[in-house]
């Protein structure tokens, strides 16, 4: 039986670590050829590439700033050359910042939106090309559960990631006509994901509020987003889907 | 400069079809032969009937369109040298104008009427240059539009019922108002017995608009002709009559005399908002003579320069005729490509009918058709236009108008949609209209054409200078603010040019199949709204010309009086006596 993702090429913004790189290696354990970017740690890159070849497969790595917008066009098409027309696009790259507004310099502001949204809308735009091209496409934005609910975060993370809802429904709409869905992914605090540096009273409060107990695993939002940008998930459109143990 | 409502918003709930040809059939009841209209519903292909004896019917002669349209279109293929048969219509007799049956033929290429009238005896002509072009221009067929109100019964059948019947398949894309029967011409190739005797009143073309505004709710042009419409001594208050919120444009369809000798005349105009049509067939003295009776150049030239200095937004209008000025379209063109205020082309390949053109010389087995006007277009303009960039328009009938648009690039230049839009894929945009309007389903149709582009912008020529093209349009078409519906006709006008030919119809290559969906219309003083080539053929008594005796086919094509429960209807009887019977 073929894997759910053979014959798709992925590219996996923020691939180097984290959920990012637990959603390159779900996509690639599904059969997809992944690329990812990175713009800071060469050896985290190398450890993804890594993680990669151990489930026998190969990875393509760039360090490319998702904010250049003539480096990320070089870099899709660097893709496409080597792996075909990009069929799945994960918007994953970003970051936290735990500052309250008080103390928000613009620069913060500006670093954390640029990083989130503008970086989804420049990578989108460049890839969004050959799957319009292709009739086919699959694009998933991770959100926050800090975007789509009311939660004590720094709000310049919150506006970022709730920004990404919005992006998601109105990119389905206008590219639904080509084949191409778009949907967004929204995860409540994650082990080693970017909750691990919450203050321990709020970790313990998001606990007391989460049915199930506990924080998720990067592995369970991985599997999650390898099911969405496959074509098994055919008919979901511009949705949000939270990922939370149910807070 | 012409339609507003052909966006398929108002396809008729009685008869949601598209209408597609004529054919031969028999009535289902008596046995007796007539011809059916061939119409696509629900994927499949029915014959509308109307016997005179029976009434109406309908029968189920396919149950797949696309097959049948396939095997049509296949029946037009070449099958070896030689005539072969396409398909049949009913045109008219050239001698005594009886309606007859058509063969039509395919012979090199080349698309003929074959008839034979029991009275005058066998004719041929030439009804179309390019047999490949007339084909497949039936696969553009597209369903018509029902206006709010029909202005006349089925009584005899068409044409006779013309007014329009609700037999019509295709509601008023552009109404021409005759406002006058002077003129300062006269000339050789035109189709009005002008009689120097009657300016409309204000009141009568009051009338007309309202009876317009009646039938099609909204009109996205009413244009005023003749005669030559500047002689009426009222045509401003005309213009503003015409000028209401459901009309976008008012145009003057003038031969541009007076524009060039009166400049405070043209300053008026270009202060009433009114756009011009300016007849210009030519560009040396030996055309104008032969079309127009004399040299018109200096003339021309004047108006042509006071039209651009007070940016009056205008149509040339440009009369193609076989061995006269054929070798001056190209000219044509360049000039129209090199103005910006020029938003539209029309060319017509010369009707021989009416007064004049009925006698004009001509050959009716060599003229001008529409797709030779197109090759002399690329041919004349060494390729910056192209054959493939024209496309039959679908609202009216496929063989009666092509069109191509051209995007305003931001250098100036302009280059055809065809290019870089599939028209197949995005029909909305093939419209009956000079300009494309601000309406939702152009913008859709943009978005689509954008997100094309976009994705093949490496393999397009032009491609990163069309996506900033079709932003500007954007931008300008679809602002940040609510736009009245003249504002959304308006407002695009600038960002494209477009280039149409239409071929009306005269006794040769008459065909009722296109009169069937015409979509000019000659609003009359009495509420009728008449089919163009009809009216000019059958219904206008001037245009029979002087030796045409009247239609032999057994009826008159209008009542000598109307019947009394019609007179009420009429609101000025002997003022319709006097006109439409003179």
């Amino acid at each position: 039986m073929s894997a759910p993702l053979d014959g798709r090429t992925a590219l996996v913004t923020g691939g180097s670590r984290g959920l990012g790189r637990a959603i390159c290696q779900a996509l690639s354990r599904d059969g997809a050829r992944v690329a990812f970017n990175y713009s800071r740690s060469e050896q985290d890159a190398c450890n993804t590439l890594e993680a990669i070849a151990a489930q026998g497969r190969r990875a393509l790595a760039f360090r490319t700033s998702v904010v250049d917008k003539k480096a990320v066009q070089e870099m899709v098409l660097a893709i496409e050359r080597e792996a075909g027309v990009i069929d799945i696009l994960v918007n994953n790259a970003g970051f936290a910042q735990v500052v309250p507004l008080a103390l928000m310099e613009e620069a913060d502001w500006d670093c954390m939106l640029d990083t989130h949204v503008k970086g989804a809308f420049l990578v989108t735009q460049a890839v969004l090309r050959g799957m319009v091209r292709s009739g086919r496409g699959r694009i998933l934005n991770i959100s926050s559960l800090a975007g789509v609910k009311m939660m004590q975060a720094p709000v310049h993370y919150c506006t970022a990631k709730a920004a990404l809802k919005g992006f998601t429904e109105g990119l389905a709409k206008e590219v639904g006509r080509y084949g191409i869905t778009v949907n967004c992914l929204a995860p409540g605090i994650l082990e080693r994901g970017v909750g691990d540096h919450l203050p321990p009273s709020k970790r313990e409060e998001y606990l007391r509020h989460c049915a199930l107990r506990r924080t998720g695993t990067l592995a369970e939002v991985a599997d999650v987003a390898s099911f969405l940008v496959s074509d098994r998930n055919s008919y979901m459109n511009g949705a949000t889907i939270v990922l939370d143990g149910a807070v | 400069m012409e339609c507003t409502g052909c966006e398929g918003t108002r396809t008729r709930r009685d008869r949601p079809h598209t209408f597609f040809a004529h054919e031969k059939a028999t009535c289902d009841k008596c046995g007796g032969e007539l011809e059916a209209r061939v119409v696509l519903r629900d994927n499949r292909v029915f014959h509308l009937k109307h016997c005179n004896d029976c009434g109406p019917s309908e029968a189920l002669i396919s149950e797949n369109a696309d097959d049948y349209v396939r095997a049509f279109l296949e029946r037009g293929a070449p099958a070896g040298s030689g005539e072969h048969h396409f398909k049949q219509t009913t045109s008219t007799c050239p001698s005594c104008l009886a309606l007859v049956e058509a063969q039509v033929v395919i012979r090199d290429n080349r698309v003929y009427f074959k008839k034979r009238c029991a009275q005058c005896g066998p004719s041929e002509a030439l009804v179309s240059e390019n047999a490949k072009y007339y084909v497949n221009a039936y696969a553009f067929a597209r369903a018509g539009t029902e206006p709010l109100r029909f202005r006349s019964e089925v009584k005899h059948g068409c044409p006779t019922d013309c007014g329009t019947c609700n037999d019509h398949e295709q509601h008023t894309c552009l109404p021409i108002v005759e406002v006058t029967d002077f003129c300062n011409l006269e000339c050789p190739i035109c189709i009005v017995n002008n009689q120097y005797s009657n300016h409309m009143s204000t009141a009568d073309f009051a009338r007309i608009v309202d009876v317009l505004i009646e039938s099609e709710g909204q009109c996205e042009s009413i244009a005023l002709s003749g005669g030559e419409p500047t002689s009426h001594p009222r045509i401003f208050e005309l213009i503003g009559i015409a000028s209401r919120p459901e009309i976008a444009r008012t145009v003057v369809i003038t031969n541009g005399l007076r524009l060039a000798r009166d400049r405070a005349f043209a300053e008026s105009i270009k202060r009433s908002g009114a756009y011009i049509a300016l007849q210009l067939d030519g560009f040396t003295a030996d055309t104008h003579e032969k079309i127009r009776g004399r040299d018109l150049c200096r003339e021309k030239q004047a108006a042509l320069q006071v039209l651009k200095e007070l940016d009056i937004p205008t149509q040339l209008i440009f009369v193609a005729t076989r061995g006269v000025n054929e070798h001056q379209i190209g000219q044509a063109v360049e000039l129209f490509l090199s103005q910006e205020h020029i938003l539209s082309l029309n060319f017509q390949p010369a009707a021989y009918t009416g007064f004049g053109g009925g006698r004009f010389q001509h050959d009716p087995m060599d003229r001008l058709t529409i797709p030779g006007v197109i090759q002399r277009v690329e041919e004349q303009t060494a390729g910056k236009l192209k054959v493939s960039d024209f496309f039959p328009l679908p609202c009216s009938h496929p063989q009666c108008v092509s069109l191509t648009y051209l995007l305003r690039l931001d250098d100036g230049s302009c280059l055809p949609f065809a290019r870089f839009v599939d028209f197949k894929k995005y029909g909305t945009l093939l419209r009956s209209s000079a300009t494309l309007p601000a309406s939702a389903e152009i913008h859709e149709a943009m978005e689509d054409v954008i997100h094309d582009v976009f994705a093949r912008q490496g393999e397009i020529e032009r491609g990163p200078e069309i996506l900033r093209a079709l932003r500007r349009t954007l931008d300008v078409m679809f602002p940040r603010r609510p736009l009245s519906p003249k504002e959304a006709v308006r407002v695009g006008e600038r960002q494209s040019k477009s280039i149409f030919l239409h071929h009306y119809m005269d006794r040769h290559d008459f065909d009722l199949e296109r009169l069937r969906k015409c979509c000019h219309h000659y609003p009359q003083v009495d509420g009728r709204i008449m089919p163009a080539c009809g009216f000019n053929m059958f219904h206008r008594g001037a245009a029979q010309g002087p030796n045409t005796k009247r239609p032999g086919w057994g009826k008159a094509p209008w009542p000598d009086r109307p019947a009394p429960s019609e007179a009420a209807t009429l609101p000025n009887e002997e003022r319709f006596s006097r006109d439409v019977l003179r």
